[in-house]
C-alpha cells in the first residue's frame, strides 16, 4: 500500500466522520431528516476553492469562469467553507423546517438538493456548471512542496485535527441537557412544545451546526482533491451518509463513526478493489454497490433498526439498579 | 392578587376547522386553588378548548387571558414557560429517553439548556442538573416510580406512562395545570392513586382545568365543573346543582 493511497484512505475516512457526526446530529438526535445534507458540504468546497484560487483572469485559471477568486491563505478556506454551510442552511432552514410537518420537510429538501445541483450544473458564469472548478490550491501549497510524502502526512494531520474538534463539539451537544431536549423533540415535537421548547428554534440551531460542520467536510475533501463539479454532490452521496449513520447507530457519535467507516469508505474500497479485478461488465460493480447500499439500509431498519451502536441509554449517577432493558423497536405501542 | 381573581379567563373563543365549530364561542373562567372539571359528550369541543388554551392550536377569534395577560396570540412554549402546562389525551411520553430524562427534558433553569451552555460543558451545567435530579427524584419518589427512573419511557404500562406525563409537567413548577383526560385507559387501581395526587396538588394550592368521562371521578375532585355540547358551554357550576338541571343531563346522556 502506497502512501498516497494510504492518506487517500485516511482524508476520505476523516471527510465523511465529519460528515455523519453532522447529520447524526440532525437526523439521529433531533430528527430533522436532512435529504440535502450534500448541498452544505457542496457550499463548503466551492466557498473554500474560491476563496483560495486565484481570479478566472490568472492565466492559468483563464479556461473556468466563475465568480470571486481571492486567493486568501490557509486556514480562511476552511473556515469560510464552514461559514458557507452555515449561512446555506439559514434560507432552506427558513423555508423548510418551520411550516411543514416532518415527512413534507423531508421531500422538500430532497427537491431542494435536486434544483440546486441542476441549478449549479447549467449555470455556467457561476460556478463553471458542470465541468466544475478545478486547480483548487491546496492549503499551504505556497509554503511547502505538496508533492512529497511529507505534505500527505500534514494533510492526514488537518483532517484529524478537524475530525477531533467536530467530535469534541457533537460530543458536548449530544450529552449535554440541550442535546436531551433535541432528543425530546425527536420523540415527540407536541409535547416538547407543551413543556416550554421551541421546535424551530431548536431544528434551525441544529440546521445551522449540521450545515457548518458539513461545509467544513466539503472543504477539506475540495483542499485534496482538487477539483469539485455538480456530479461529485449528487443527491445519492446524502442517501449513503443516510445509510452510514442508520447502519452505525443513530443518535450515537460513536455510531456514526463506525457507519462513516462501514458505509462510505467501506463500501467505496470494496467497489475499487473489485473494479481493479475486472469483475464482470465495467458497470456492474458500481450497480450492485448501489444495490447492496440499499440492502444495506432495509437489512439493518428490518433486523437491526438501532444500528451497530445503539444510543446509549442515559443513567443518571446515583440511580436505582435496574435490570438492562433494551429498547426495542416496534415491541412498545406508543 | 386577591384570591377572586381568575387565573385564566377565555372569552367568547371560537375555533373553526373548515366550517366546523368545534369551539363555538365558549366563555370560562378558572380560578386559583381548584380544580375545574370539564365534561361532556364525545365532540363537544373540550379537548379542542384545551389546545386553544394551551397554545397548540391558535384560536379563530376570542381572547384567552392567563394571570391578567392576553395571551391569544402567544406560541404554546411561550406560555408553557410562563406556567400554563397541557397534558395530552394520548400518551405523549419521549418514548426512547428514560423516565428520569423525560422529567428533566421539562425542567426550567437549566444552564445547559442552550447550545451554548452545552458547549460550555459538565463543569458548567452540572450544578443545575445535580439540583433538577435530586427535585426529579423527589417526584418520582412521590408518585412511587423510584424503581423505574431508568426505564425507558416508551417500555411503561399505559398507566405508567400518565404518571409520567403529569411528574414532567410538575417540573416546570406550572401555575395552572391543563389535564386532558389523565385517567383514561388507566387501571381502576391507579385511578384512585393518580386521583389522590391530584387531590394533593390541590391541598397545596396547585389550579387544575380537567376534561374527565368518569363522573365519579368529576364528584370526588371538581368544584366547579364547566359542561360543554356541541362547542358551547350549556351549564357550569357545583355537580349537585348541575345534576337538577335536565337540559344538561340530557345533553350529556343524549348527545
Amino acid at each position: 500500500m502506497n502512501t498516497y493511497y494510504a492518506a487517500n484512505l485516511l482524508i476520505f475516512a476523516g471527510v465523511d466522520i465529519i460528515a455523519c457526526l453532522a447529520l447524526n446530529l440532525q437526523f439521529g438526535v433531533s430528527g430533522i431528516v436532512n435529504f440535502s445534507f450534500i448541498i452544505f458540504q457542496a457550499a463548503g468546497a466551492y466557498a473554500a476553492a474560491i476563496l483560495s484560487m486565484p481570479p478566472d483572469s490568472a492565466p492559468d485559471y483563464s479556461f473556468q469562469i466563475y465568480f470571486g477568486g481571492y486567493q486568501l491563505p490557509f486556514p480562511i478556506p476552511w473556515i469560510g467553507g464552514a461559514i458557507a454551510g452555515g449561512l446555506l442552511a439559514l434560507p432552506v432552514g427558513l423555508v423548510v423546517l418551520r411550516r411543514l410537518r416532518a415527512d413534507y420537510q423531508a421531500i422538500a429538501l430532497l427537491v431542494t438538493s435536486i434544483i440546486a445541483n441542476t441549478v449549479i450544473n447549467n449555470a455556467r458564469p457561476l460556478l463553471n456548471g458542470a465541468a466544475g472548478l478545478a486547480l483548487v490550491p491546496q492549503p499551504l501549497q505556497d509554503q511547502v512542496d505538496t508533492n512529497t510524502h511529507a505534505y500527505q502526512y500534514l494533510y492526514i494531520g488537518l483532517t484529524a485535527i478537524c475530525v477531533a474538534i467536530i467530535w469534541f463539539i457533537s460530543a458536548r451537544i449530544v450529552n449535554s441537557p440541550y442535546g436531551r431536549s433535541l432528543r425530546a423533540m425527536r420523540d415527540n415535537e407536541l409535547a416538547a412544545t407543551a413543556l416550554g421548547k421551541n421546535p424551530s428554534a431548536l431544528k434551525m440551531t441544529m440546521f445551522i451546526v449540521g450545515g457548518a460542520i458539513a461545509g467544513l467536510s466539503g472543504a477539506i475533501l475540495v483542499g485534496f482533491l482538487q477539483v469539485w463539479a455538480p456530479s461529485t454532490w449528487l443527491y445519492p452521496e446524502t442517501i449513503i451518509l443516510f445509510a452510514a449513520v442508520i447502519v452505525g447507530g443513530r443518535g450515537n457519535n460513536v455510531g456514526a463513526i463506525l457507519g462513516a467507516l462501514l458505509v462510505p469508505v467501506g463500501f467505496e474500497e470494496v467497489t475499487r478493489l473489485l473494479t481493479r479485478m475486472n469483475v464482470g461488465p465495467p458497470q456492474l460493480i458500481p450497480a450492485l454497490e448501489w444495490i447492496c447500499i440499499g440492502l444495506f439500509i432495509l437489512g439493518f431498519l428490518w433486523f437491526r433498526p438501532r444500528g451497530v451502536a445503539p444510543e446509549p441509554r442515559h443513567v443518571f449517577p446515583g440511580a436505582p439498579v435496574t435490570e438492562d432493558t433494551h429498547w426495542v423497536e416496534g415491541a412498545h405501542a406508543s | 392578587m386577591p384570591l377572586s381573581e381568575p387565573m385564566l379567563t377565555a372569552r367568547d373563543v371560537h375555533r373553526h376547522f373548515e366550517g366546523l365549530h368545534a369551539v363555538d364561542g365558549v366563555s370560562i373562567e378558572v380560578m386559583p386553588g381548584r380544580i375545574t372539571g370539564l365534561i361532556g359528550p364525545n365532540g363537544a369541543g373540550k379537548s379542542t378548548l384545551m389546545a386553544v388554551l394551551a397554545g397548540t392550536l391558535p384560536a379563530s377569534s376570542g381572547t384567552v387571558i392567563f394571570q391578567g395577560e392576553d395571551i391569544t396570540r402567544m406560541p404554546a412554549y411561550q406560555r408553557a414557560r410562563r406556567g400554563l402546562v397541557r397534558t395530552f389525551q394520548l400518551p405523549s411520553e419521549f418514548a426512547q429517553l428514560t423516565v428520569l430524562e423525560n422529567l428533566m427534558v421539562a425542567a426550567p433553569d437549566n444552564r445547559g439548556e442552550s447550545l451554548l451552555g452545552a458547549l460550555l460543558g459538565k463543569r458548567y451545567w452540572m450544578p443545575d442538573e445535580e439540583r433538577l435530579v435530586a427535585q426529579a427524584r423527589g417526584l418520582l419518589k412521590r408518585f412511587g416510580m423510584s424503581a423505574k427512573e431508568s426505564d425507558y419511557a416508551g417500555t411503561l404500562s399505559g398507566g405508567q406512562k400518565r404518571l409520567v406525563e403529569i411528574m414532567r409537567a410538575l417540573m416546570l413548577r406550572p401555575r395552572l395545570l391543563l389535564l386532558d383526560e389523565p385517567m383514561s385507559g388507566v387501571h381502576p387501581s391507579i385511578v384512585d392513586e393518580i386521583a389522590g395526587y391530584l387531590e394533593t396538588l390541590r391541598d397545596e394550592g396547585m389550579t387544575i382545568l380537567m376534561v374527565e368521562h368518569e363522573l365519579h371521578m368529576v364528584d370526588r375532585l371538581c368544584d366547579p365543573v364547566v359542561v360543554m355540547a356541541q362547542g358551547k358551554v350549556i351549564g357550569q357550576g357545583g355537580m349537585a346543582a348541575l345534576r337538577k338541571q335536565p337540559e344538561i343531563v340530557e345533553a350529556y346522556l343524549v348527545g
